[in-house]
C-alpha cells in the first residue's frame, strides 16, 4: 500500500526507457466512498499535462507510460477533480469519526481490484517523518527502546475536506458527514475553521442543527460568526436557539447590529429576548429563560399531561412544571412524576408543592448556581417581588458557570448520532 | 478593549526591549531615534500583514507555512522561530533575575520563583486576565520615562531632528545596537502572535478597520515610549557620558522623575514588563510548532492530549532558567544580545511572512500592491541589515 509521499515526483519512463518526466500529482474524483485515482498529473519538461491513470505501469522505483506521450491525448480536469498533492497535502480536514480538525501528513492509497484507490489520511506523526525521509529511521530506533511507532490514519469515508485554496472551486460543501455530528462536536470543529468556512457552514445546515452547534460554540466566536451572517439568517437562528443563549449572544453584539437582529426575528422570540436583555448578564434575570412550562392551577392532571405533549418542552424544562394562578403568581411546583402518577382527574392545585425555592430577577449568579447544587435542582424558577414567574434557570446554564473554562473541550469522546 | 496589537506593543517593550533602548540612548544619544520611526512603520507594515492573514484565512502563520511549503520548509521555519524565541524568553528570565536582583533577590531565587510563576499561570489558564495588570504597569513605567525625559531637559530639536535625520555611525558597536533596537521591536514572536490571537477569538474579515487602528496604535505607542526611553537616558546618561554595564545603572535614567526610588521604579517596571513577555512568548512559540505540524495545542487540554504543547512550554521554560543559572553569566549584555539574535533571525520569517500573503483565501483582504511593496522593502531592509552585520563580524570590525 504506497503513500502518496512514495510516489510523487518519481520518474516516469517512456516506454523506450528515456525520461519522459515526473508525476507530480495524482487526481481522483471524490464521489466514491474510497475514490479511484482517475489521472496522473506529469510533470514533463514542456509543462504539466495530465494524462489517464491507466497509462502508467507501476515499476520498482518508476512508472512507465504504456504508449509514447506524443500519443496520449491530454485530458481536461472537471472541475470537482481533487489533486491529492495540491489540494489535501498539508491541508487541514475534518476528521468526523474524532470531531476535529486535523492537518494532512500524507495520504494512502491501496490497490484493490486492479484499482488504485484513496483511502485514507495519514494525520501522524509516521506520516511527518515519512515527509522527510526519516520513518525507517526513526522506526529502528523505535524498535530499541521495544517500542512501536503509532499509525495515525483516517479511513477516507470519515474524512471531510476543508478547502482548496489553490484550485478553483470551493469544497467547502458542509455535507451530510458534518450534518451527521453532534452539535457540541460541531461546535468543536466549527471553532476551528476559518471564518469563510465557518460562514458556510452556518448558511448550510439546517436551521435546527446550526442553531444547537450555534449556541455550543465559544461566546467570542458566536458573535463574530453572527456579524458574517446574512440578518435574516442570522434571526432565524438566534429564534431557534433557546431565548437565554440568544440573549447571550446578542450582549455581545454592537448595539445597531443587535437592534436590527431582534427587529428581524419573529414576535414572540424577539420580545422574550428583549425582555432578558433588560437583566443583569451576571443575575439570575440574565441566565434565565422564558421557555419554562408554567400550567393554570385549575388544570387537571390528565389535560396537563395533553398540554405538555403539545408543548414538547426541552429535557431541562420538563421535569418541573411550574403552577401559576390567574394573574401568572408562582403558586408552586408539580414534578413530572407527580403528574404521571396522579389519577389524570385531579387539579393541580391539590397536588402542587407550594414550598418552591426560588430567586428574584437580581440575585447574583454564584448564588443561584450554588442553591441549585445544594438542592441538587435541575431549574429553580425566577420570580419578581409580585411573584410573578419571569422564567426559570435551567442547570445546563450552571454547570457552564461552575466548569473551568475549556475544560468542556477536554472531551474527546465525540457522540455519533 | 485591548487588541493584540496593543497587547503585543506592550510585551515589545520587554525586558529586552528596556535594556536595548536603555543601551541605545546611552551609548549613541539621539543617534538612533530615526531608526525607531523607521521600525514604527516598518512593525505597523509586518504586523497589518500578519493580521490581514489572520482574518483571511483563520489560520496562523504555521499552519499557512505548512500548506504553502510542504513538512521540510515548514520545520526549518519552525525551528527558526523556536530559536529566536528561546533567546526571548532567556532574556524575559534575564530581565526578571535583574529586577529582582534590584532588590537583593538572588538570580537562583529569581529563576525558581519565575519558572513557578509562568507554570502556575498558564496551568489554571488565568493569565488572559493576569496581563492586563502588567500591561497597566507598562503604562505607569512608560509614562515615568516620559515625565523622566521632560524633566531631565532634553536637547528637544536635536531629539527630534533626529528622528528624521539619520545620525549612522560608520562603527561595528553602532550597527549592533541597530540590529538591537530592530530585533526587539519587530520580533518573529510578534508576527505569530498577532496572526494566532486574531484567529484564536473567532475573528474575520469584518474586523479587518478595527485590527488596522489596533496594530497601527500598538505600533506608534511602543516606539513612542522606545523614544521616551531613549531620551531619557540621551539626557541623563549620554550627555554625561556615563556609561551603563547593569541594571542599577540603567535606572539612572529614571533620576529626574524618581530621583532615589528611582531603582525601585526600574525595578518593578523591568519585573511587569519581563512577566508580560513571559505569559506570551512561550505559548506563541508552542501554538506555532503545533499548528504546523497539527498537533493539540492549547491550555484547556490535559497533558496527555497535548504532549509536545506542554513539552515545549516545559522546554522553553527550564531552558530558560537553567541559561540564568550560569554562573558568572552577565545578565544585562545577555538581554541585548538576545534582541540582536532576533534580529538576525527575523529576515527568514518576514520572507515567509511575505510568501503566505499570496495566499488566494485571502481574497479583498490581501492587501493592495503598495502594502505589499512596503512589505518586501522592509523584508529587505532588515535582510541587508541581517547580512551585513554578520559580515561585520566575520570580518573582524565589530570591535
Amino acid at each position: 500500500m504506497p503513500y502518496l509521499s512514495e510516489i510523487q515526483h518519481r520518474n516516469v519512463l517512456e516506454p523506450s526507457g528515456n525520461v519522459a518526466g515526473r508525476l507530480a500529482d495524482v487526481v481522483v474524483l471524490p464521489k466514491e466512498q474510497f475514490p479511484a485515482v482517475q489521472w496522473a498529473v506529469l510533470a514533463a519538461p514542456g509543462g504539466e499535462k495530465v494524462i489517464p491513470w491507466s497509462e502508467l505501469i507501476a515499476e520498482v522505483s518508476h512508472f512507465r507510460l504504456r504508449t509514447a506521450p506524443a500519443g496520449i491525448r491530454a485530458a481536461t480536469l472537471p472541475p470537482e477533480a481533487l489533486r491529492l498533492g495540491r489540494d489535501l497535502l498539508d491541508k487541514q480536514i475534518v476528521d468526523t469519526h474524532g470531531a476535529k480538525v486535523v492537518r494532512v501528513n500524507d495520504l494512502q492509497l491501496e490497490e484493490t481490484a486492479g484499482q488504485l484507490r484513496l483511502v485514507g489520511a495519514d494525520v501522524g506523526l509516521r506520516g511527518l517523518l515519512r515527509r522527510i525521509g526519516a520513518e525507517g529511521t526513526a522506526e529502528r530506533m523505535a524498535g530499541m527502546v521495544g517500542r512501536k511507532l503509532p499509525r495515525g490514519i483516517i479511513p477516507w469515508h470519515l474524512v471531510e475536506p476543508l478547502e482548496a485554496p489553490e484550485s478553483s472551486v470551493r469544497l467547502t460543501v458542509p455535507s451530510a458527514k458534518l450534518a451527521l455530528l453532534h452539535p457540541a462536536d460541531l461546535a468543536d470543529v466549527v471553532e476551528e475553521m476559518s471564518a469563510d468556512d465557518r460562514r458556510a457552514v452556518f448558511e448550510q445546515l439546517d436551521l435546527e442543527t446550526a442553531a444547537e452547534a450555534l449556541s455550543e460554540v465559544e461566546p467570542e466566536m458566536q458573535a463574530s460568526i453572527v456579524a458574517d451572517l446574512d440578518e435574516q439568517r442570522a434571526a432565524d437562528l438566534l429564534e431557534e436557539m433557546a431565548p437565554d443563549e440568544a440573549t447571550d449572544l446578542l450582549q455581545d453584539l454592537p448595539e445597531e447590529r443587535r437592534e436590527e437582529l431582534i427587529e428581524l426575528m419573529q414576535d414572540e422570540e424577539g420580545g422574550d429576548v428583549e425582555e432578558l436583555l433588560a437583566y443583569h448578564e451576571d443575575s439570575a434575570g440574565g441566565m434565565m429563560t422564558t421557555d419554562f412550562v408554567a400550567l393554570p392551577r385549575d388544570l387537571s392532571a390528565g389535560a396537563a399531561i395533553d398540554r405538555l405533549r403539545e408543548l414538547k418542552p426541552d429535557p431541562e424544562l420538563a421535569y418541573y412544571l411550574y403552577v401559576v394562578d390567574g394573574e401568572g403568581r408562582l403558586d408552586g411546583v408539580v414534578s413530572l412524576r407527580d403528574l404521571v402518577v396522579a389519577d389524570p382527574a385531579t387539579p393541580l392545585v391539590d397536588m402542587v408543592d407550594p414550598q418552591v425555592l426560588k430567586v428574584e430577577p437580581q440575585t447574583p449568579k454564584e448564588e443561584v448556581a450554588s442553591l441549585m447544587a445544594k438542592y441538587d435542582l435541575l431549574a429553580l424558577p425566577v420570580v419578581d417581588a409580585r411573584r410573578t414567574l419571569l422564567g426559570a434557570v435551567t442547570v445546563d446554564d450552571v454547570i457552564e458557570l461552575i466548569l473551568p473554562r475549556g475544560w468542556k473541550k477536554r472531551s474527546t469522546r465525540p457522540v455519533a448520532r | 478593549m485591548l487588541g493584540p496589537g496593543l497587547i503585543s506593543g506592550f510585551a515589545d517593550n520587554d525586558a529586552g526591549g528596556i535594556t536595548t533602548y536603555s543601551l541605545a540612548g546611552t551609548q549613541f544619544g539621539y543617534g538612533l531615534m530615526w531608526a525607531l520611526l523607521v521600525t514604527a512603520v516598518a512593525l505597523g507594515i509586518t504586523q497589518e500583514l500578519g493580521a490581514r492573514l489572520g482574518l483571511g484565512t483563520g489560520q496562523g502563520l504555521g499552519g499557512l507555512i505548512r500548506e504553502r511549503f510542504g513538512v521540510r520548509w515548514t520545520a526549518f521555519a519552525v525551528l527558526t522561530m523556536l530559536a529566536a524565541n528561546l533567546g526571548t524568553t532567556v532574556a524575559e528570565f534575564a530581565g526578571i533575575a535583574t529586577a529582582l536582583g534590584l532588590f537583593g533577590v538572588p538570580v537562583q531565587a529569581s529563576a525558581i520563583l519565575a519558572a513557578l510563576f509562568i507554570v502556575v499561570l498558564l496551568g489554571r489558564g488565568s493569565f488572559g486576565r493576569i496581563q492586563y495588570g502588567f500591561v497597566a504597569v507598562g503604562i505607569a513605567v512608560s509614562v515615568a520615562y516620559a515625565a523622566s525625559a521632560v524633566l531631565a531637559r532634553p536637547d528637544w530639536g536635536h531629539a527630534l531632528t533626529s528622528l528624521v535625520v539619520p545620525g549612522i555611525q560608520p562603527s561595528g558597536a553602532y550597527l549592533l545596537a541597530l540590529v538591537g533596537v530592530v530585533g526587539t521591536t519587530i520580533t518573529p514572536w510578534g508576527q505569530a502572535f498577532i496572526q494566532s490571537y486574531i484567529v484564536d477569538k473567532g475573528l474575520g474579515p469584518g474586523d479587518l478597520t478595527p485590527s488596522r487602528i489596533d496594530v497601527g496604535l500598538g505600533a506608534l505607542l511602543t516606539n513612542l515610549v522606545a523614544g521616551f526611553i531613549v531620551v531619557a537616558c540621551a539626557a541623563t546618561l549620554w550627555t554625561n557620558g556615563l556609561p551603563i554595564n547593569d541594571a542599577a545603572g540603567a535606572a539612572t535614567a529614571l533620576g529626574p522623575l524618581a530621583g532615589t526610588s528611582a531603582t525601585v521604579l526600574f525595578g518593578v517596571g523591568l519585573l511587569a514588563a519581563s512577566l508580560l513577555g513571559l505569559g506570551t512568548v512561550p505559548l506563541t512559540s508552542a501554538y506555532f510548532a503545533c499548528e504546523a505540524f497539527g498537533w493539540e495545542s492549547g491550555v484547556h487540554w490535559r497533558w496527555q492530549q497535548a504532549p509536545v504543547f506542554y513539552g515545549l512550554l516545559s522546554f522553553f521554560v527550564g531552558f530558560a532558567a537553567l541559561f540564568v543559572l550560569i554562573p558568572g553569566l552577565p545578565l544585562f549584555p545577555v538581554m541585548f544580545l538576545a534582541q540582536v539574535f532576533n534580529g538576525l533571525l527575523l529576515p527568514i520569517i518576514l520572507v515567509f511572512v511575505m510568501l503566505v500573503s499570496r495566499d488566494r483565501r485571502l481574497g479583498p483582504l490581501r492587501g493592495g500592491p503598495v502594502l505589499e511593496a512596503l512589505g518586501w522593502l522592509v523584508t529587505l531592509l532588515v535582510s541587508v541589515m541581517s547580512v551585513g552585520f554578520m559580515v561585520t563580524l566575520l570580518l573582524g570590525f565589530s570591535g
